[in-house]
């Protein structure tokens, strides 16, 4: 049984041109120790996905659908057990350090926290398994002592201090959305390779959310394209980047920039013309039709899954064959 | 963009705003009050009869009649053109004062603005009604120097106002455009700015004039406003108190007009805020 | 941090060097003759001369202004003109109605406003949020001294549970003066926590959007955990700056308060003073009260370093 089942998740929000579909039916399954990258552009529900997971949408969205997690069903459970549950088994660590660490605590009580909240460790302990995580993740206590607030900290080292009180309580699954996206690009790499080193040695589970393919491609055994609140694409990386078949996600690979030193720079990177629809107003069909060079009548009614190889499928009529070229 | 869509633009608008049409409704109730008092009152206010004093409601007393014999209503009616025809003033002469030196600190920048900002702190810091007090010591009592002592004090709030608004939109596009156009400083604030900073002070107007209204019933309370025999809610509800325990009554009802003026007042600025610029909604 | 420490205290010096101009300019140089306003027009020619040399007014503007400065800074006041005693003195006694007073109200504002705003912030949308935001917009609106009237007219006319006014002092025990300062206080008090309210609500809500709060929830805290935990001191940072700008107008609500209980304080002392035009008392206690206005204010702008770590190393500011 897979840790994490996402079937048909659907999440609604209510505006003055009534119900807007942010999520309309998301599938999506990561096994114990495995990691899955969801991919797309800003706007595409990726993030809405996460929270959902965790639990921690605004109280105005309307989910349905199954999250199951190890069996249980998120969505049905009250909420004192899920405040049992984040930051216990699932963790999240966010995109934006400057902002998700709270600029009046110490980075020693941020980190301790939900040892104190999970493990009911006493402050002397909780401090000395602090000081233990922030080693681990590179902020060695001679440098970096618990009393640190977290504007003293760079950019790289307060996601750093994210990652560490997100491991704290040695979580079965590990969310990340976009962490290295608020970073300095050399500094992307090293947390990048952080977050990997330690879901290898603890064998946890990660969902990596990302707008980078290159990001996901490094990190992920799996991959699931998303594009305006459903996923287009999925499957094993290897199957994925193989043969990509959705003109979205192809797009997406063009859009990649190829590392410094191919000569490749911003002017010449593919784009894909046009927005992500606003949810409220999305087109009957396949919602990329109105982008996608390939459209063709047909794509105004709804696509249909094919499957592709084991595990790869793809939601597209005209669903592309080869290997995609950047 | 109400303010461009004219009057009934702001009707279709306010119907969005239960604050604003209550609000507004209450503000129009008093105002009306106030217009008609001007011309006409159901009896006069300087008229006394002291075998009539004290009574209860009565056709020819709609509201009663205070120790004097006068009609509570007709005091009530005066009282309200009184307390918004002062407010109105200081809010005038806030706005005439605080908008060019706002604008003057936002367009200038450099000394003039780190002026004009040091006495926005100062005033900031000076309780008004002390100085309110201390203005009316000097130049005596009376509804003129109480005006003049409010109104000082609305000049560093419009003046704050001006600037912030000026200041962000001197950064536009459009602005810098006019300016090297050749546009002057002070076309390019009646042409540009004002217009767009218009609805900024409409609500801070709505709450000094509010503010305006509970200042002068105070400093009327103490004596230094709106002299005798001419009423103010104020001086009514001084008066009432050392009637208190002969006729409680006579001190409900000037409190309950100063009251619904002012919540009709933050009500419709309120409301006015939400309509003209939902971004302000988070502001106070 | 000591960098932080001087800049304050220069705004500080210089805030007050205005102050004290600008009451002197009023009171001195604007009214032409401070004399003849104190005497009246009535008044003999020898009579005012006699006041012109006691009030030091046959001296130089500018040697007026520094001796007077000179003598605030030592403590010795002028001496009123109607009462025949130094001001120091009036002060001394009032100061012990007023300030008894004020830290009562303030006491009482914040025990209310902070527990109902974050309340109100904690529901925001729902019912109680909106019940609360309407005693919001009343108080607000109700004037403290009708107020005031209406909590005489209740608990002392009606119900004879306190008096309706007056100062028993504090030789008759402290019971029964606490007793006579109760009524002024909440009077003082509601207006101000309504205020207070608002802004706590409005900052909280603020705060609870914050992405710390979300980490925080993401750790596990439950929604009050982490509003208590992670929200209410980022909140309470413009929470107090609006306390430091309450308290001048506390300060100027006393002087109406304490004109309908009848209290002998300092808010009565200015407006007696006024009434009798004794411009030295006027003068005294204008800049105390706007010098004390000004110290709350600057030890606001210290608070603000120990509620926010950022600014202690002074590269905040």
């Amino acid at each position: 049984m897979a840790l994490l089942e996402v079937r048909d998740l659907r999440i609604e929000f209510a505006t003055p041109q009534g119900p807007a579909a942010i999520l309309d039916g998301v599938d999506l399954s990561l096994e114990r120790g495995r990691s899955l990258g969801l991919v797309g552009e800003s706007g595409c529900g990726k993030s809405m996905t996460a929270l959902a997971i965790m639990g921690l949408l605004s109280e105005q969205a309307r989910v349905s659908g199954t999250i199951a997690f190890d069996g249980e069903d998120l969505l049905a459970l009250p909420e004192p057990a899920l405040c049992r549950l984040r930051g216990r088994r699932i963790s999240m660590i966010f995109q934006e350090p400057m902002t998700a660490l709270n600029p009046v605590k110490t980075i020693g009580r941020q980190v301790a926290e939900g040892l104190h909240r999970h493990l009911r460790l006493g402050r002397t302990e909780a401090e000395a398994r602090a000081a233990r995580l922030l080693d681990r993740v590179g902020l060695p206590g001679q440098r970096f002592p618990l009393s640190l607030y977290p504007h003293q900290l760079s950019g790289g080292q307060r996601q750093r201090v994210m990652i560490a009180a997100a491991m704290a309580c040695g979580p079965d699954l590990l969310i990340a959305d976009e962490p290295t996206t608020a970073l300095d690009v050399t500094l992307q790499a090293q947390v990048l390779d952080l977050i990997a080193e330690l879901v290898e040695s603890e064998g946890l589970a990660l969902l990596l959310i990302a707008h980078d393919l290159g990001v996901v491609a490094e990190m992920a055994d799996a991959v699931a394209v998303m594009y305006s609140g459903r996923i287009v694409e999925a499957g094993p990386a290897t199957a994925v980047f193989g043969a990509m078949a959705h003109p979205y996600a192809r797009g997406l690979f063009a859009a990649m920039p190829k590392g410094p030193g191919d000569g490749t720079t911003a002017d010449r990177l593919a784009t894909i013309p046009g927005q992500v629809p606003d949810p409220a107003g999305r087109p009957l069909g396949c919602a990329f039709a109105p982008r996608c060079s390939q459209a063709q009548d047909l794509c105004a009614a709804e696509p249909p899954v094919e499957s592709l190889s084991a595990g790869h499928w793809v939601r597209c009529r005209y669903p592309q064959r080869g290997t995609a070229t950047a | 963009m109400a303010a461009r869509g004219g009057v009934m633009g702001l009707i279709v608008l306010g119907s969005r705003s239960r604050a604003f049409v209550i609000g507004g409704a209450i503000s129009a109730f008093f105002l009306a009050i106030a217009l008609i008092a001007l011309v006409w009152t159901p009896h006069s206010v300087f008229e006394m009869a002291i075998e009539d004093r004290m009574q209860g409601p009565s056709w020819d007393h709609l509201l009663g009649t205070d120790q004097f014999g006068r009609d509570l209503l007709s005091m009530l009616m005066v009282g309200a053109s009184n307390s918004i025809g002062v407010a109105v003033v200081a809010v005038g002469v806030g706005l005439a004062f605080g908008l060019p030196l706002g604008g003057l600190a936002a367009a200038r920048r450099g000394w003039i603005d780190e002026l004009v900002m040091r006495f926005n702190d100062f005033a900031f810091a000076f309780p008004a009604l002390l100085s309110a007090v201390m203005i009316t010591a000097v130049f005596g009592p009376g509804g003129v120097n109480s005006i003049i002592a409010i109104g000082i004090f609305n000049v560093p709030v419009f003046a704050r106002v001006t600037r912030g608004g000026a200041l962000v939109l001197w950064q536009r596009e459009y602005v810098l455009a006019a300016r090297m156009a050749g546009r002057g400083n002070a076309r390019i604030t009646l042409e540009h700015i004002l217009p767009n900073i218009a609805s900024l002070l409409i609500v801070q107007g709505t709450i000094q004039f509010a503010l305006g209204i509970l200042a002068e019933a105070g400093l009327s309370y103490l004596g230094l406003g709106t002299q005798p025999p001419l009423p103010s809610w104020g001086k009514m509800l001084a008066e009432a108190q050392t009637m208190l325990y002969l006729a409680p009554q006579l001190a409900i009802l000037p409190g309950l007009a100063i009251m619904l003026t002012v919540l009709g007042l933050n009500l419709l600025g309120d409301g006015l805020r939400d309509l003209l610029d939902p971004r302000l909604r988070q502001a106070r | 941090m000591s960098v932080f420490l001087a800049k304050r205290a220069l705004a500080l010096v210089a805030t007050l060097l205005i102050a004290s101009l600008a009451i002197f300019l009023v009171l001195e140089v604007l009214p032409g003759d401070p004399a003849l306003i104190v005497l009246g027009t009535g008044a003999q020619d020898d009579t005012l001369a006699a006041l012109r040399r006691q009030m030091g007014l046959d001296r130089p503007m500018l040697e007026r202004y520094l001796v007077w400065i000179a003598d605030l800074l030592r403590g010795t006041l002028g001496e009123s003109y109607t009462y025949g005693r130094p001001v120091a003195d009036l002060i001394g006694e009032r100061v012990l109605v007023s300030l008894p007073l004020a830290v009562m109200a303030i006491l009482l504002s914040t025990a209310i406003a902070l527990p109902l705003g974050v309340a109100s912030a904690a529901r925001h949308g729902r019912l109680s949020d909106t019940a609360i935001m309407g005693f919001v917009q009343l108080g607000v609106a109700v004037p403290n001294f009708w107020f005031a009237m209406l909590l005489i007219l209740l608990f002392a006319v009606n119900l004879g549970w306190v008096p309706a006014g007056g100062f028993a002092g504090w030789e008759e025990g402290a019971g029964s003066a606490l007793l006579s300062l109760l009524l002024p206080a909440i009077a003082l008090a509601l207006p101000q926590a309504a205020i207070l309210a608002r802004v706590t609500r409005s900052s909280v809500l603020e705060v609870m959007r914050e992405d710390y709060v979300r980490t925080a929830r993401a750790k596990g805290l439950t929604r009050g955990q982490a509003l208590w935990r992670h929200g209410v001191r980022n909140a309470l940072i413009p929470v107090v700056t609006i306390m430091g700008l309450q308290f001048s107008f506390l300060l100027a609500g006393t002087i109406i308060i304490e004109n309908v209980f009848y209290l002998p304080g300092l808010g009565r002392l200015i407006f007696q003073a006024i009434a009798q035009r004794d411009l030295v008392v006027v003068k005294d206690l204008v800049v105390l009260l706007a010098a004390t206005v000004i110290l709350v204010n600057f030890l606001v702008d210290l608070s603000y370093a120990a509620l926010d770590p950022r600014l202690r190393l002074g590269n905040g500011g």
